[in-house]
């Protein structure tokens, strides 16, 4: 494998007296799409969001572009180049969808107003919504809450967009919009970390999916392999419930 | 929560349709309570011109207390929105020192009656300082005296700023985790993500008890009376004590504080509607 983006060594994770990661090592080379799965508990959230240090871990080390995670300085430093799209959206309601996606340009990135206008705008196109730049996120659907949620941490010019089940708490009717945003993403070599159970995307983005449980990775391998040909009996019990409906 | 679930099924008013509903066209929608408010200065307007002797001289001789109550007011208010920002942060850290100061500031000021406290501000602490001052040879604090407004305003902003703190502490823990979150996700500082994510969309929700605050300080001001402070109940209370007619000078007192109470009420309440559909 090249020079990993993102590193992970030996993280442990506890919630209280749950031992929520049990020594975690992971690498994802650049331009890789990784697609997490496992039963609900397993892990696979606590995990992203320790990439990007939302959720401290106890032990252990992560380095992300070559920086490791651990001063306020190199996290937010991590943070400027890793994108986030979480499971319930988290757009800033109070702001329209423009400013959803001007406010970090403008804070974080210092970008002058104009061109935080355009790359906002840029990015709408880019996701299916470029009439709704005024409204407010109340006023839209959960698919286009989601793509602008996508969009925003888009105009960062992230390396690395992490996924947190971000169709769950989709409509049937608006996942699949959403699942293009991130298909055409990957085929433009994003680095991309997803935990999901969409398969469809998953068979036709991932290079490699990992299965977790209890904390732990338990295998991982191309999905076509995985799905097909599990080699543990946990992984085999969790797809077959998975992949039965 | 009931009344704040959402009726999609509620059937859409076209606007011409509302604008024939009578008293919804967007003109007449005037909070009905504002009559209570004229009615009010009516009645003070009444007494004033009809009863010159002693209505017009009780006010002439308070109108500058009427001055220095809303000063008092304003000054102290606009503080204590600063002082409960911080307070209220305070008591959210994760820094165990500073919660630790914030909540006992909260806590020990909370339990202390307001004229109390006014009390020892102004007569207390200026000794201290002057006895401090002889302790260290410190000329300046040797010499400290204490202005009554200054120390009067010291003083409701140290109480109502931890009432205030208490405040934006439940306005900003209603707002949702996610939104900090997303903040933080996008390289924001905690700063950042606060000033322009959380305490905007926070304040928009603690709006209705920061006008009720406002309403209570502005009440809770006649205490600076006891302190020296020449606000209107001290004038109104020295004017009674020359002229012996208590009932027309109390009376009187009560209409001006009602005015202002009622109207600031009317105020807050317009505020509140304006930003209520923008959440």
């Amino acid at each position: 494998m090249a020079e990993p983006i993102i590193s992970i060594r030996g993280v442990h994770k506890y919630f209280g007296r749950v031992h929520a990661l049990r020594g975690l090592d992971l690498d994802i080379a650049r331009g890789e799409v990784v697609v997490i799965v496992g039963p609900s508990g397993s892990g696979k959230s606590t995990l992203l969001r320790c990439i990007n240090r939302l959720e401290n871990y106890d032990r252990g080390k992560i380095v992300v572009d070559d920086i490791p995670l651990d001063s306020a300085r190199n996290i937010n430093a991590v943070r400027r180049e890793v994108g986030m799209v979480f499971q319930s959206f988290n757009l800033f309601s109070h702001l329209t969808v423009l400013n959803n996606l001007m406010l970090a340009q403008r804070v974080v990135r210092k970008r002058h107003p104009d061109e935080a206008r355009q790359t906002a705008l840029d990015l709408l196109d880019k996701v299916g919504i470029p009439d709704k730049a005024d409204a407010k996120p109340a006023q839209l659907s959960g698919g286009q809450q989601q793509r602008v949620a996508i969009a925003r941490a888009l105009a960062m010019n992230p390396k690395v967009m992490l996924f947190d089940e971000p169709t769950s708490a989709l409509d049937p009717e608006m996942i699949k919009e959403v699942l293009e945003v991130m298909l055409a993403l990957a085929a433009e070599g994003m680095t991309m970390a997803v935990v999901s159970h969409e398969m469809g995307f998953t068979r036709a983005a991932a290079k490699r999916v990992i299965f977790m449980d209890e904390g732990q990775i338990i295998e991982q391998a191309p999905p076509d392999v995985l799905f097909n040909n599990p080699q543990h009996e946990r992984t085999r019990q969790f797809l077959g419930k998975i992949l039965s409906h | 929560m009931v009344c704040s679930m959402s009726t999609p099924d509620r059937p859409q008013i076209p606007q011409e349709e509302l604008d024939h509903i009578p008293g919804a066209e967007p003109s007449t929608r005037i909070d009905a309570w504002w009559w209570l408010v004229a009615l009010i200065v009516g009645i003070t307007a009444l007494l004033l011109f009809a009863w010159p002797d002693p209505f017009m001289n009780i006010f002439k001789f308070v109108q500058d207390g009427i001055v220095i109550t809303i000063t008092v007011t304003l000054v102290s208010f606009v503080l204590v929105l600063v002082v409960g920002m911080v307070g209220g942060l305070g008591r959210l850290s994760t820094n165990r020192a500073v919660y630790i100061i914030s909540t006992l500031y909260v806590e020990l000021v909370r339990g202390v009656p307001l004229l109390v406290q006014l009390i020892i501000w102004y007569f207390a602490v200026p000794v201290m300082i002057q006895s401090l001052g002889k302790a260290w040879a410190i000329p300046a604090l040797e010499g400290f005296q204490a202005d009554p407004v200054v120390m009067a305003i010291i003083g409701l902003v140290f109480c109502y700023g931890a009432y205030m703190s208490e405040i934006y502490r439940a306005g900003i823990q209603s707002i949702p985790r996610g939104q900090m979150e997303a903040a933080r996700s996008l390289g924001m500082t905690y700063f950042q993500s606060m000033r322009h994510v959380v305490l905007p969309q926070a304040v928009r929700v603690i709006l209705p008890p920061i006008g009720n605050e406002f309403i209570a300080l502005l009440k809770d001001s006649s205490l600076v009376s006891v302190v020296a402070v020449a606000d209107l109940t001290r004038r109104g209370r020295e004017y009674a004590s020359i002229h012996f007619d208590p009932i027309e000078v109390w009376m009187l007192v009560a209409l001006l504080y009602l005015i202002m109470t009622l109207f600031s009420a009317r105020v807050v309440n317009w505020i509140e509607k304006k930003t209520k559909f923008e959440r």
